[in-house]
């Protein structure tokens, strides 16, 4: 019978100055070699669990702990972060953060030189470790050259590198694109398996880490409210109100479907079951051509919100990052800008609100564009949540009576709405941009952001968001604009551009083979009502 | 792209060599700058940093680095005769402001002239250090004088450029809202931001076990070729430059009247130094890949 990783015994904590616990009356169990999502809102208590056992709770941050938490045998109250870390490996949202050293060997080797290890077993972990986790060709690199997800190799591949039995990790995928972030969930799945290192994983993400876990632990106001696997979590969940349920569970929900899938293959598989295969079977639809005359598109007004024509952005000694763009946006649109990292969405963005100049063509902007950068917390610049904008934009990001609160303690998502706000201060915009708006956002404030999205656009605004979240750009979008390297290769409305891709499509799109085009669990859950009725 | 050149491994002697001989080669050339002004060694001392740069493939590294000891080296040369009136030959009489006269002199425009030669020959070195010595190998060699020292050292070598890429972000940031803020605001922001980030990471250092207390021993390392080529050209030019310099070779005096003698002792210390600094990168035996398959 496997033996316990960690065990939590009525274990409590709260942090300093604050007025109620982070984590309360925690009991929980996780066996070695056991692959574990811990899932829950934002501010649940997630992070504080991943710290309390690395010891960073309470050695690192203080408060008060009470209670019993053992993490390898050893007590978390009775052994700090340098003891537990010949136990436990660690690693946080922000791989920039966490890698100290200039070279990738050196950053490797810290751990193990921390615990004195002989040089010849440093340099044989070292080797080990970079080849197990895909890194070997960056152990000459210097870190300031690996991009985020070779970065965020890096830190799990030092966190690994003295042989932990159990892996922390607080939502490593967040600061990756999809594909990057597929690759680590999948690699960390592969270290679990072959080396029996126990994982901790928490995400937001639920549908890319639940077909790689074995249990989930879901933690609500700092306690555990379900603990079973991905299957039972995902009817809790639907049960639950869907908050924190997967596209496909919540689309089974709604249809009135039974078990709740965890994953698409076994949600395909209880659709051909129930005699619903002819839905799920591929919808072979080409994708419009980009400038085609488009009957979905709306009436073009004579002046178009944000215009860009032939524009190109070429980086002296460097890549093409633009090449020959041409988008015409229409006031009160809300345009996803869908594509790889590297393909230029983020300049595009920036090159409308004027932050840079294009190398050649022509932008057009009928007013004011206002432009929402990827980290919100870049805007907050003042000691006072009320210095940063009126009181009307305090209430329009729900913190009406908290002008007196420091903008860095707001939760990210109170930092991104106001941060949003201040943005919009300025009066009427005829454009605004936001560049991955839903970063380590939960679902309900992903819904949020949606709502005021569309009241943005029907206040006459266009809306571009550029994002990897297909899930988010079925919820609020009415066009869809893939870009390739450095130019536009689609161009339509989401049903089309999603629902028919491979890599761009969502997970109800993936399970309906992307039939009638739906995309959202309730498009999907809708369609499936159609056909059990037929 | 960078001014300052930034190391990245290359397939070179210098790379190949360790930190601590590769950096004693670039001390032995500064030391030739800050013990000489003559003209014609100071410009071996920068052919030689060139070859050695283009022979370890790092020639555009420095010649970037070069471009940023220009416009010192001209104000060297154009503040000296301002601040010294001396020598025997006028060029251009000035006028007196609080007794000190602006006389600008022949001999002051030439010694100016030598001082902002070596002030660019001073760079070239430290150039080469930046791009051919592993910041990392080096701060290990010093973990033995003092390991938070040297673990600083390397935090501050990998949090500066993080620090100013944040510091760009903010400045984008405060560009896009509609009432910007204050300079002052956002340099208060950012020095917080560093400071957050700061906690960070000594988060990230506590869960890999610094405050452990315990260190790995260094690995001993025997020389490599490249280590004993690449030290035996740093003593050969720390030495030569030393007893050229007792012996009173490449001497220069400025004032009252400019004299620069340029006779063999002067000849043979450049060339030594040019063949010195060419010796880690002579014969079969510096090559790197010579197997073949």
């Amino acid at each position: 019978m496997p033996e316990h990783v960690v065990s939590a015994t009525a274990f409590n904590y709260r942090y300093p100055e604050a007025q109620a616990p982070a984590l309360r009356g925690l009991d929980l169990e996780l066996e070695e070699g056991s692959f574990t999502v811990l899932a829950g809102s934002s501010g649940s208590g997630k992070s504080t669990l991943l710290r309390a056992l690395c010891g960073l709770v309470p050695h690192f941050h203080g408060g008060d702990a009470s209670g019993e938490l053992t993490v390898g045998g050893l007590s978390v109250r009775e052994h700090g972060p340098a003891e537990l870390a010949a136990v436990c490996g660690t690693v946080f949202q922000d791989p920039e953060s966490q890698v100290v050293m200039g070279g990738v060997r050196s950053e490797l080797a810290l751990a193990l030189e921390h615990r004195g290890e002989p040089a010849a077993a440093v340099a044989r972990a070292v080797e080990e470790v970079a080849l197990a986790m895909g890194v070997a060709h960056l152990l000459d690199r210097r870190t300031e050259t690996l991009s985020g997800g070779e970065l965020q190799r890096v830190a799990i591949a030092a966190a690994l590198a003295g042989r932990p039995a159990l892996l922390l990790l607080d939502e490593p995928t967040s600061q990756l694109d999809p594909v990057a972030g597929d690759e680590l969930i999948w690699l960390l799945r592969r270290l679990n398996e072959e080396w029996g290192t126990a994982v901790v994983l928490a995400e937001h993400r639920l549908e890319r880490c639940l077909p790689a876990a074995d249990r989930v632990v879901a933690i609500e106001r700092g306690t555990v409210a379900c603990d079973s696997s991905p299957a039972d979590f995902l009817a809790w969940a639907t049960a639950e109100g869907g908050a924190l349920a997967t596209p496909v569970a919540r689309m089974f929900s709604l249809a009135g479907l039974g078990p709740v899938p965890a994953t698409v293959k076994q949600a395909r598989e209880s659709l051909r079951a129930t005699g619903l295969a002819a839905v799920g079977a591929p919808a072979v639809e080409a994708l419009p051509e980009v400038g085609a005359r488009l009957p979905w598109r709306r009436e073009r007004r004579p002046t178009a919100a944000l215009r860009a024509r032939d524009l190109w952005l070429e980086i002296e000694d460097g890549p093409q990052v633009l090449a020959g763009v041409d988008l015409r946006v229409e006031p009160g649109e809300r345009v996803a800008l869908m594509g790889r990292n590297g393909a230029g969405k983020s300049t595009l963005l920036r090159l409308f609100k004027g932050l840079q100049e294009p190398t050649r063509g022509r932008l057009e902007c009928a007013g004011e564009v206002a432009l929402l950068l990827q980290n919100p917390g870049d805007y907050l610049v003042h000691d006072h949540a009320a210095e940063e904008a009126g009181e009307a934009a305090l209430a329009a990001a729900g913190l009406a009576g908290r002008g007196e609160a420091h903008p860095r303690d707001l939760s990210g998502g109170e930092r991104q709405r106001l941060a949003l706000e201040v943005v919009l201060s300025g009066g009427p915009c005829a454009a605004v941009l936001l560049d991955e708006p839903t970063r380590g956002m939960d679902r309900p404030h992903k819904d949020a952001l949606a709502q005021r999205i569309g009241e943005l656009a029907a206040g006459g605004a266009a809306v571009i968001v550029a994002t990897h979240d297909t899930e988010f750009a079925a919820t609020f979008a009415d066009r869809v604009v893939l870009m390739g390297p450095g130019t536009v290769i689609a161009d339509g409305p989401p049903a089309e551009v999603l629902a028919g891709g491979w890599h761009f499509s969502t997970d109800v799109a993936r399970t309906l083979g992307g039939a009638g085009g739906a995309l959202t669990p309730e498009q999907g859950a809708r369609l499936l009502a159609r056909e059990l009725v037929g | 792209m960078s001014l300052v050149p930034v190391y990245r491994r290359r397939p070179s002697p210098l790379h190949a060599a360790s930190a601590g001989a590769t950096t004693a080669l670039c001390v032995s050339l500064a030391l030739v700058c800050a013990l000489y002004d003559h003209p014609v060694v100071v410009a071996a001392v920068i052919v030689a940093v060139i070859g050695a740069a283009l022979a370890a493939g790092v020639g555009s590294e420095i010649a970037r680095a070069a471009r940023l000891s220009v416009p010192l080296a001209l104000l060297v040369t154009l503040i000296n005769p301002l601040v010294y009136a001396e020598g025997n030959t006028l060029l251009i009489r000035g006028g007196s402001v609080l007794g000190h006269r602006f006389d600008i002199t022949l001999e002051a425009l030439a010694a100016g002239g030598l001082a902002g030669l070596r002030v660019a020959a001073f760079v070239m070195p430290f150039a080469l250090f930046a791009a051919c010595v592993d910041p990392d190998d080096l701060l290990r060699s010093l973990r033995r004088v003092s390991y938070r020292s040297a673990l600083t050292a390397a935090l501050a070598t990998r949090l500066v450029p993080v620090l100013a890429r944040d510091a760009t972000r903010m400045g984008d940031a405060a560009r896009c809202r509609p009432h910007p803020p204050g300079r002052l605001a956002v340099a208060r922001a950012a020095l917080s931001g560093a400071l957050e980030r700061a906690v960070d990471v000594a988060a990230a250092l506590e869960v890999r076990g610094y405050s452990a207390g315990r260190r790995s021993a260094r690995a001993r390392r025997s020389l490599s070729r490249h280590d004993a080529r690449v030290l035996a050209a740093a003593g050969a030019v720390a030495l030569t430059a030393v007893f050229g310099k007792l012996a009173g070779a490449g001497s220069v005096q400025s004032y009252p009247r400019l004299e620069i003698t340029l006779g063999p002792a002067e000849l043979a210390l450049s060339a030594l130094f040019l063949v010195a600094a060419a010796l880690p990168f002579a014969g079969r035996s510096a090559r790197l890949g010579v197997a073949h398959a």
